[in-house]
């Protein structure tokens, strides 16, 4: 197989639950190379968890292909898929001990007793966990168990590891630690990974790949910092980070006038009506007679009208006239920026490839 | 407190129709009965000692057992599938259907044994479909035995243990049995492996339900034993009304109260230990 084909590929994959008025799954298409972690990253309904059921096999789509290594497995029963699964409630069997649950799908395949045990024993090793192999889920922690669902899902050497939002039931602080090693281990494993998440900075931290997805479609399929920088549509602007929405009209140019202002855009949309999204770590402070860095083509007046400490960083809201606009300052910041109180008069200037333009809905 | 007052009536209730007319039943059991067999007021445990000596009451007491409890699994054994059919329907038709499994509760159990009667007697639909069809030259008996009473008391604890069953299902997590099809477990692996072995709380509390209403079931036995099957609870019967031994009913009454409770109790200590468990 060569480099460029996909280890996954999805054909105008769709699931229309009865009676629901639109489908929870639209004809989604999409290519995942060997060995790369694709994030389905959307808000709650979105039909991200769906999509990720149908590949596992425990939903049947409506229409569409699954390919698994170029293998249409749609027809397949989830048991003959080769899908390492891990659920957002980790689905141990309360029965079995850790090496139990490890085991089971070697047993499932055939596997000799002394096979089984070394290699559920190397699984659970593989995520820490080896000293606890004779423990039952019940007397492991939360952490815990979700490395135990982890090695059972990666013992079987699945073509595909699928994971249905598997930090959200941890701990703030261990949910960290526990991405960065899931993480690693894909990457040393060369698993080819779909990991079904709503929080973005999970998505942006672990994926090669970003799906960010709405009522059941896919709005942008690309690296993390492309979703972020140059969003797509109007919901991955608003959805993933934090932007203002100017709304104006476009004119010839790129030329967005905006309450009175003229923003150069580096947009090539047809004029019209239309809004831009502007990220506030793209907007420059400037000094009361510092003239903006080359490239900086657009100048706000504006004034500070709330100032939010979050600790790392201190973001601002300002009002210009072209509306509200958002900028963030460093906590290291010098003390003059950082002791701005609201009313303060601000001067902003940002790049024209900065500002997201669409058409007006 | 408030508690305690809400639930006043009902404690009243259950004083006066239960613990009063028990305490009675225990007075009574400790009379005598004299040759003649008149009941003579006295504090003595003869008519425990005698049941307790008695070799057909022994029976009687392995006979019940068998029948109870072979009918009671036979019972949880049939419902098991009712009870997975209603947990796998979608929530719109769990309702409907857990409904109408138990419906036949909502019929008077009399009125349901007249109808196995008319299905199972030796000219009853059975019988009358295997002999026209030349299967058979003689009615195949099903009625006025023990397989008529095993029959009739299967059919009437099914509900309840299937209820008990859709309670205990409730629990489990179809996540577990989608975790084991997604490790390359079939359906009948799956359930060998996972559903059953999870159910088995559940199942084990539903038998016991089952078999402490078959113990104490009177009408089944009087009705579909036609006179020629004996269980503990006909012989209560027997003996207060054909025999008119008030002291050996009341006390053969006690001695099945006691058994009955102790099964209870012991249904109440599973399920501390499967809650535990679980």
């Amino acid at each position: 197989m060569s480099e460029a084909a996909p280890h996954l590929r999805l054909e105008r994959l769709s699931r229309h639950y009865a009676g629901a008025p639109a489908p929870a799954v639209d004809a989604i298409s999409l290519d995942l190379p060997r060995g790369a972690l694709l994030a389905l990253l959307g808000p709650s309904g979105c039909g991200k968890t769906t999509t990720l059921r149908m590949i596992a096999g425990l939903e049947r789509p409506d229409g569409g292909r699954i390919l698994v290594g170029g293998q249409d497995v749609t027809a397949l029963p989830p048991h003959r898929r080769q899908m390492g699964v891990v659920f957002q409630s980790y689905a141990l069997f309360p029965h079995m001990t850790a090496a139990g649950n490890t085991a089971f799908g070697l047993e499932m395949r055939g596997l000799g007793r002394a096979e089984r045990a070394r290699r559920a024993r190397a699984a659970l090793e593989m995520v820490g966990l080896g000293a606890l192999a004779g423990r039952r889920p019940r007397a492991l922690s939360g952490g815990q168990q979700q490395r135990v669902a982890l090695a059972r899902a990666l013992a079987i050497e699945p073509e595909l590891l699928l994971l249905d939002e598997p930090l959200s039931a941890l701990d703030a602080k261990l949910r960290e630690g526990v991405r960065d090693e899931i993480r690693a281990l894909q990457q040393r494993l060369g698993t080819t990974t779909v990991f079904v998440t709503h929080d973005q900075t999970e998505a942006l931290a672990m994926a090669d790949l970003v799906a960010v997805m709405n009522a059941g479609r896919v709005e942008q399929l690309a690296a993390p910092e492309e979703v972020f920088e140059r969003p797509a549509t109007r919901f991955v602007a608003t959805f993933v980070g934090r932007a203002a929405r100017l709304q104006g009209v476009l004119e010839p140019g790129g030329v967005l006038r905006c309450g009175g202002l003229a923003l150069r855009s580096a947009t090539d949309l047809a004029p019209g009506p239309a809004e831009a999204y502007l990220r506030p770590h793209r907007v420059r402070l400037l000094a009361p007679a510092e003239a903006p860095p080359p490239g900086f083509d657009n100048l706000l007046d504006a004034t500070l009208a709330r100032r939010v400490y979050t600790g790392e960083v201190i973001a601002l809201e300002t009002e210009t006239a072209a509306g509200p606009v958002m900028a963030e300052l460093h906590a290291g910041a010098d003390e003059a920026w950082r002791g701005l109180a609201p009313g303060a008069p601000l001067r902003l200037a940002f790049r024209p490839a900065d500002l997201a333009v669409f058409p007006a809905p | 407190m408030i508690g305690w007052l809400l639930a006043a009536p009902a404690l009243a209730v259950l004083a006066l129709a239960f613990v009063w007319p028990m305490a009675g039943l225990f007075r009574i059991s400790l009379n005598r009965t004299t040759e003649t067999g008149a009941m003579e007021t006295a504090l003595t445990t003869e008519s425990y000692a005698k049941l307790l000596g008695d070799d057909f009451i022994r029976e009687l007491v392995w006979n019940t057992l068998l029948l109870a409890g072979s009918s009671a699994a036979i019972a949880v054994a049939l419902a098991l599938p009712v009870a997975l059919m209603v947990r796998a329907a979608s929530p719109r038709w769990r309702g409907p259907l857990a409904l109408m499994a138990i419906a036949p509760l909502l019929v008077s159990g009399t009125a349901r044994l007249i109808g196995w009667m008319a299905i199972l007697g030796d000219n009853g639909l059975i019988n009358a479909v295997l002999m026209g069809l030349g299967l058979r030259d003689t009615p195949y008996p099903l009625i006025n035995n023990w397989t008529g009473v095993r029959i009739g008391l299967v059919e009437s604890l099914m509900p309840y243990a299937v209820l008990v069953l859709i309670a205990g299902l409730g629990r489990l997590d179809p996540r577990l049995e989608e975790a084991a099809a997604t490790l390359g477990a079939g359906r009948v692996r799956t359930f060998l492996r996972v559903t059953l072995p999870l159910a088995a709380p559940a199942l084990l509390a539903a038998w016991l339900l089952a078999l402490v209403l078959g113990i104490s079931a009177f009408i089944t036995p009087r009705l579909m034993g036609g006179g020629r099957v004996f269980v503990l609870a006909t012989e209560i019967y027997d003996l207060a009304l054909e025999y008119v031994d008030w002291p050996a009913a009341s006390a053969l009454a006690m001695l099945l109260l006691g058994g009955l409770v102790l099964l209870m109790l012991l249904r109440g200590a599973l399920a501390r230990l499967g809650g535990r468990r679980a």
